[in-house]
């Protein structure tokens, strides 16, 4: 093997799904009570790449391929989970947890909690989330305010190829049920397009980022951004171009939804005093409402203008291509929204 | 208990031909031997032990709910659902069980909790909302949960029976030979959960019982109305594993079947089904004027404890003496349980947001 | 100076078309041997092309362009 020069060393990148791999794999080695279940995840591989490689590696007992009985096999994950196991269990849209939810919330969120804290289910619930190339309202959307709304389990949603290892490994580890929602859109998947940021540098051997903490994308001094999964890149992407005309944005990447981080969202806007949320779940009742209220109930005078909150509005994600894409909060949503921010 | 090698895994599971064998247990056949002395006076003892229980849950919960009938009133507030003439099921399932068994109820758990050996006095401070409750004070009597015994239950109709394939897979999992028992209404039979958890433990091979109290009634609602099938014994075979009813609130008809049942999935050889046509002899919950239901006057009749001991009796296993012996027995541990209850702190309200996370990772 | 192929995926059609769908690695950045370089698709079936040696890539081929199969994608020196 020819051995590099003194000072030069290789940059290691991945897609958002191989760092999912890469975290799971860590983990299965790890830890014998780590299974992966879920429909597809076996032969297939998962249906958005997050099982790739593993069955061959890890064989049927650890990951299984599952009848298309959500409540079944995310019960079974609970159950499993209550004697001691290490279930990640992947649902495989966030839209179908219509037909499980009673599973999720009713039970694997509360048992905790209505057992005085005597039984834990140190559970994983993964699922892929989010829009942008025309499968409609019924396998388009994110629901992770909808999960986040419920007591009872942590919600986690990475941005970048890094934080999904480090934070599926967090999640993996925590004695908590996580839901781990990752959008398609980040994965790097070769039959999807791809946004630029969703292959990078991911540091290979155990690597942890912690639940309940936010990443500042960006610094900046004269508005936040708050936002959260894909749309971090498309924040990034504005504030790149707005730097030119002399606006500084900072972007700060939620990265974890419960527990959220206010602390690092109140301290970047006391800094810049303007604030815009951009957030692909829907509009109303959710989580740029939760930002903004978080901001309001500490101190209101801390915005000179008031919050703008560019999210998917309140409406089935349509499936025409121009239709979804004018209700998506993309870079000109997101631009406008800056702009008005920092006039009035 | 004996630990062994894994068993049947999806790939090792040697067919996939569905083991059709519904029968209709009614009365005990002759062929079969009788139950043991000591066996049936056990089973006696338990379900007087729970229909002892109950009927001081009952006291409780109406000692202060007036005047009238103010649900949120008294020291056990909210719904009660109680257990009066479903003994013989629970007696008969759980007499197979250690407490490293695991069993999943219902929303009217008490009997299935007392036959699995939950601690008394734990499960009343929990139903009385005590800090030294199962749940300190946090679940109540629809959601008590006992490590030790491996036992839970859910207030959300048929939701139980998914979490006990997990944990039939976690025994499975670790070479055990451990079983868990999941137990339904017939009116949860109609539910969804049901029918997947059916098929994954079927497909899957687990160590699972799927029990169906048939009480006839769906609060208000008759199985005739509600389910397009006699019985749920039929139902087994939709996904290919055995399903057995027994008639008549039969014990030991129930402990023989559940015998089979729980024999069947220690030894490697999956789930079964066994339906268990029972008896509510009370409301679906207390305050329930069961105005709907025509057979009312006739049930202190088919009241299946009076009737067990008369075939005891009969059989000069029990006399007056011993009855009695039982009944004391039973009514000392229940009020030593409900002193405890009353006799414990109420939870601080400035810790009503805890437990709802914990701190811990591996 | 050692090439890297495009991986040949499809055995019924040797002489088929696929597509570079992602570069792992920058044009001129270092690569270890083994390292994942790129991620290329035939027909819907995906595959990983490890750095076949260690060194500098060159990269000859642009992301999402259509490659014959067996031809050179980039050089290592």
């Amino acid at each position: 093997m020819t051995l590099t020069d003194t000072g030069a060393t290789t940059v290691r990148r991945l897609t958002t799904s191989k760092a999912i791999v890469e975290a799971l794999a860590q983990e299965m080695e790890r830890d014998p009570s780590v299974i992966y279940l879920g429909e597809d995840v076996g032969t297939y591989g998962g249906i958005f790449g997050s099982t790739t490689g593993l069955l061959e590696r890890f064989g049927p007992q650890r990951v299984i391929d599952t009848p298309i009985s959500e409540t079944a096999f995310i019960g079974l994950g609970i159950g499993a989970a209550v004697e001691g196991m290490r279930p990640v269990v992947e649902l495989m849209f966030a839209d179908f947890m219509g037909v499980c939810l009673d599973q999720i919330y009713n039970h694997m969120a509360k048992i905790h909690f209505e057992s005085g804290g005597n039984v834990r289910v140190p559970m994983v619930l993964t699922m892929a989330a989010g829009g942008g190339y025309s499968d409609g309202a019924q396998h388009s959307q994110c629901l992770w305010g909808s999960f986040a709304h419920l007591p009872g389990m942590k919600v986690v949603v990475p941005s970048t190829p890094a934080d999904a290892k480090g934070l599926l490994t967090a999640a993996i580890r925590d004695d908590n049920p996580v839901v781990y929602v990752f959008h398609k859109g980040l994965m790097g998947l070769a039959w999807m397009a791809k946004n630029p940021r969703s292959l990078d540098e991911v540091p290979e051997g155990e690597y942890v980022v912690p639940l309940g903490k936010a990443r500042v994308a960006r610094e900046g001094r004269d508005v936040t951004v708050v936002t959260l999964s894909l749309s971090v890149h498309h924040s990034l992407d504005v504030a790149e171009k707005l730097a030119a005309d002399g606006i500084d944005v900072e972007v700060v990447d939620l990265r974890s939804l419960v527990p959220l981080d206010a602390e690092t969202i109140l301290g970047s806007v006391a800094k810049t005093h303007r604030l815009v949320v951009v957030d692909e779940d829907y509009l109303s009742f959710g989580v740029s409402g939760e930002v903004v209220a978080t901001v309001a109930e500490y101190d209101p005078s801390l915005l000179a203008t008031p919050a703008r909150r560019v999210a998917m509005p309140d409406v089935p994600v349509p499936y025409a291509h121009a239709l979804e894409y004018a209700l998506l909060p993309r870079h000109d949503r997101i631009e406008r929204a800056v702009r008005a921010a920092m006039t009035s | 208990m004996t630990t062994q090698a894994p068993r049947t895994t999806p790939e090792t599971r040697p067919d996939t031909r569905p083991d059709t064998n519904t029968e209709i247990v009614g009365q005990r056949s002759r062929s079969t031997e009788p139950l043991d002395p000591g066996t049936r006076v056990a089973l006696y003892e338990t379900m007087v032990l729970s229909r002892v229980y109950e009927a001081a849950i009952l006291r409780e919960y109406h000692a202060d709910k007036g005047p009238g009938f103010d649900i949120g009133k008294g020291l056990v507030p909210g719904e009660m659902h109680l257990s009066a003439g479903q003994e013989p099921v629970a007696a008969g399932v759980c007499a197979h069980l250690t407490v490293d068994d695991a069993v999943t109820a219902t929303h009217r758990p008490h009997h299935f909790a007392v036959a699995h050996g939950v601690d008394l006095r734990r499960m009343t401070a929990e139903i009385f909302g005590r800090e030294t409750g199962l749940g300190r004070g946090r679940g109540g009597h629809m959601h008590l949960f006992d490590p030790a015994t491996h036992f839970s239950c859910s207030g959300i109709i048929a939701e139980g029976y998914p979490p006990a394939l997990g944990q039939a897979f976690a025994f499975q999992r670790r070479g055990s030979d451990r079983v868990a028992v999941a137990v339904t209404g017939e009116g949860a039979a109609n539910q969804g959960a049901f029918h997947e958890s059916l098929n994954l433990a079927a497909r899957w091979g687990l160590p699972v019982v799927f029990v169906v109290e048939d009480n006839d009634w769906g609060i208000s609602v008759p199985r005739r109305s509600s389910t397009a099938v006699a019985s749920n014994a039929v139902r087994a075979a939709a996904y290919g594993i055995p399903g057995e009813r027994v008639e008549d609130n039969d014990v030991e008809a129930v402990y023989e079947a559940a015998g089979r049942a729980v024999s069947r999935a220690r030894s490697g050889r999956g789930p079964s089904l066994l339906e268990v046509h029972t008896l509510r002899l009370w409301g679906h919950f207390e305050g329930d004027a069961q105005a709907y239901r025509p057979d009312l006057e006739e049930l202190p009749d088919r009241d299946p404890i009076p009737r067990y001991e008369r075939a005891l009796r009969a059989d000069d296993l029990l006399d007056d003496e011993t009855a009695e012996r039982i009944r004391t027995a039973a009514e000392e541990l229940v009020e030593d349980a409900v002193d405890f209850a009353k006799s414990s702190p109420v939870p601080d309200p400035a810790t009503a947001a805890d437990y709802v996370f914990t701190e811990e990772t591996s | 100076m050692t090439d890297v192929l495009f991986p040949p995926l499809s055995k019924q059609t040797p002489d088929s078309e696929g597509v570079l769908a992602t570069w792992f690695v920058a044009d001129g950045e270092r690569v270890r041997e083994d390292q994942l370089l790129a991620e290329v698709q035939v027909d819907k079936v995906a595959a990983e092309v490890p750095a076949p040696a260690a060194g500098v890539l060159h990269r000859l081929v642009a992301e999402e362009a259509t490659v014959r199969q067996g031809s050179v994608i980039a050089r290592i020196d």
